[in-house]
């Protein structure tokens, strides 16, 4: 008798039970409540800026100086690339205009392409591609990466005159043009990643030492008057 | 009698104190899980509590907390709520009702009714059912475990240890001599456990009615989140993959071996909506070495599996399943080098696909893929997902994504 007088009154239990579950359930409705309302806040009024994440863009290599995306801008915007149903190609006369730059440092501008792009070769006084030109363009078509435009810079030798040399360089470029279609057959925007240029022998002519570049003709003799019969590819990893 | 069973007398509350015990971690744990998921609220990341400890400070990566969190299971009436109501919000309730009863059977010890001992045992068994189920699902189906959840689960099970341990305490003992007999337990209605049945479910109810009320309208964001600058074209090569039921155009821009690509992959899977996706597949592996977007590989390895998934042609879908199902596998072997990578492929694919994968044509068409989502200028992330042109919200494509298609497409959900 003595333990049940120790006891808790009956009623204790069941009150203290229900109380602590409706306590219980207070503070979950109250914490769930304000969790809830919290999250809605912030979504309408954010506190801060959401991080930027990057975009997806074209390739941006260290050699895409100032200078060279200058030059490079004028050839898309001056020869027509940018442009649809517009003059293609430049003449070397353009290059001239638009380039306000002295041959040396034209050249030099592509010297971070040397191993990037090619020097396609022709025969004396010939515009056509044979099978270790198509190689050589096929190779640097599909070695594409991250860049948006390919450029062709078509040249003649001083053999003969200025006007057919700049007639033979513009023929030299449309052969690799044509070319680059069939290798393109599927893509309706070809036109506006290839740039041409043809510099005839007046702009820009190579000197001996760019035999040392890739070229189409590895095993042939290479000097001031080949390095000059070519066409010079590369894809350009910059963005305008 | 042993010792043990002897403190399970008539008298003993014992049992109580553990189920005690149960529903206050159960609470804790419930209460961390569901509070990481209502943040989420908000479209941000969140870092997440992932710990058998109560009260560890939440993680930024918390992978198999995130992965139960993004899961199929994690919810329920995900089409009508962005989100869903997760079921954690049921455990909250449950529990508060175990605790408030807990301390009445602890109170109460030899005056606690029968009937109540054994209601008590016959509810306390329900969370340890769902649990088991639920530990189903992380293995069987997510193949990872979150210890949140796994901290609910032996929550659970202490509970339906104490409710079950109750019984006991109702077995007559045998009297001694010379002792008096223990007084009987008082008796009691039947109408008391329909009554407790009814605040049982009320409590389980009610957070998830208090969440539905205050959760925010995410209409006016889902369509915040940009859209491609041009729809796909031939000269993309991308993977058309056309499920007989397919009734809607969808861009998946993917990687192979990132691990949340994998888990959108399973929710559309599980959730029966790739059934009914048209899919353009744009492969767009994080790994440098084929993807000039980056300057470091985060998925070192993956240019390869991705032209591995390009050279699967029809069976493209089949080999980008396997890459996710081994994916932990194809990660360790592209940190080690690109020759253990290419030797999985063989070993699973043969020297016909590796020959395929080593080709220029391969890597030229992986690369029009990358060009592909250059010209849309889209984010250097993955997975992306675009209804048509029209990108869905990263985290219109985790917790909210059956909300986000029953607003944007309804014609894909089942």
């Amino acid at each position: 008798m003595t333990s049940e007088r120790n006891q808790a009154p009956n009623w204790m239990a069941p009150v203290l039970g229900v109380a602590t579950a409706l306590l219980v359930l207070a503070v979950v409705l109250l914490s769930v409540r304000g969790a809830v309302s919290s999250a809605a806040e912030r979504l309408v009024h954010p506190k801060a800026e959401r991080p930027q994440v990057a975009v997806a863009a074209d390739a941006e290599e260290a050699y895409c100086t100032p200078r060279f995306k200058e030059v490079l801008e004028r050839v898309l915007h001056s020869c027509g690339l940018t442009e649809q149903g517009g003059r293609r190609g430049c003449r070397p006369a353009d290059v001239k205009t638009f380039a306000s730059i002295s041959d040396e440092d034209f050249n030099a501008l592509f010297a971070p392409l040397k191993s990037r792009g090619g020097v396609i070769m022709f025969d004396v006084g010939k515009d056509e591609l044979d099978e270790g030109a198509k190689k050589l363009l096929r190779d640097r078509w599909m070695d594409r990466k991250g860049a948006r435009y390919f450029f062709v810079v078509a040249r003649a030798s001083k053999t003969g005159t200025s006007a057919s040399n700049r007639a033979l360089s513009h023929r030299r470029a449309n052969s690799v043009m044509y070319f680059i279609k069939e290798l393109a057959s599927d893509d309706p925007e070809v036109d506006k990643k290839v740039g041409l240029l043809w510099l005839g022998e007046e702009f820009a002519q190579f000197s001996k030492e760019y035999c040392s570049w890739t070229n189409s003709r590895p095993d042939k003799k290479c000097d001031e008057d080949a390095i000059n019969r070519t066409a010079f590819v590369s894809w350009v990893d910059c963005r305008l | 009698m042993t010792p043990s069973l002897s403190m399970l007398g008539p008298k003993s509350r014992v049992f109580a104190i553990i189920a005690l015990v149960g529903t206050i971690l159960g609470l804790i744990f419930s209460a961390v899980s569901t509070l990481d998921y209502a943040a989420h609220l908000d479209r941000n990341l969140h870092d997440v509590h992932c710990s058998f400890i109560p009260g560890a400070p939440a993680e930024a990566e918390a992978e198999g907390c995130r992965a139960a969190m993004y899961s199929a299971y994690s919810a329920v009436l995900k089409e009508a709520h962005w989100g869903g109501l997760p079921v954690t919000l049921f455990a909250l309730g449950a529990f508060a009702f175990f605790a408030g009863f807990s301390v009445y059977l602890a109170v109460a010890g030899p005056r606690a009714s029968a009937v109540a001992v054994g209601f008590f045992a016959a509810v306390a068994t329900t969370p340890s059912l769902v649990s088991l189920y639920m530990l189903f699902i992380s293995l069987v189906r997510l193949g990872v475990v979150c210890e949140t959840c796994i901290g609910i689960y032996i929550s659970s099970a202490l509970v339906s240890l104490g409710g079950l341990m109750g019984l006991l305490t109702l077995r007559k003992p045998r009297p001694s001599p010379g002792q008096e007999p223990p007084p009987a337990r008082p008796r009691m209605s039947l109408l008391f456990p329909v009554a407790w049945a009814a605040a049982l479910g009320f409590s389980t109810l009610l957070p998830s009615a208090v969440y539905a009320t205050q959760a925010p309208d995410h209409r006016p964001y889902l369509n915040q989140c940009g859209a491609l600058k041009r729809p796909p074209a031939e000269k993309d090569q991308l993977l058309s993959v056309t499920p007989p039921h397919a009734v809607k155009t969808a861009i998946l821009i993917q990687d192979p071996l990132c691990a949340t690509c994998k888990a959108l992959h399973q929710r559309l899977v599980t959730e029966h909506i790739l059934d009914r996706l048209s899919l353009e597949l744009v492969m767009f592996p994080l790994d440098n070495s084929c993807n000039w977007m980056l300057d470091r590989p985060l998925h070192p390895g993956a240019c390869m599996v991705s032209k591995a998934v390009l050279c699967g042609h029809e069976r493209a879908l089949q080999v980008l399943e396997w890459a996710y199902d081994e994916q932990d596998y194809l990660t360790r072997a592209g940190k080690r080098n690109e020759a253990t990578v290419r030797a999985v492929l063989q070993q699973r694919w043969g020297s016909q696909m590796v020959a395929c994968v080593d080709s220029k044509e391969t890597a030229e068409r992986l690369n029009r893929h990358l060009h592909f989502a250059a010209e849309n200028g889209i984010a250097v992330s993955t997975p992306q997902v675009f209804l048509g042109t029209q990108r869905l919200c990263d985290e219109d494509t985790d917790i909210g994504l059956k909300y986000t298609l029953k607003q944007l497409a309804p014609e894909v959900l089942p």
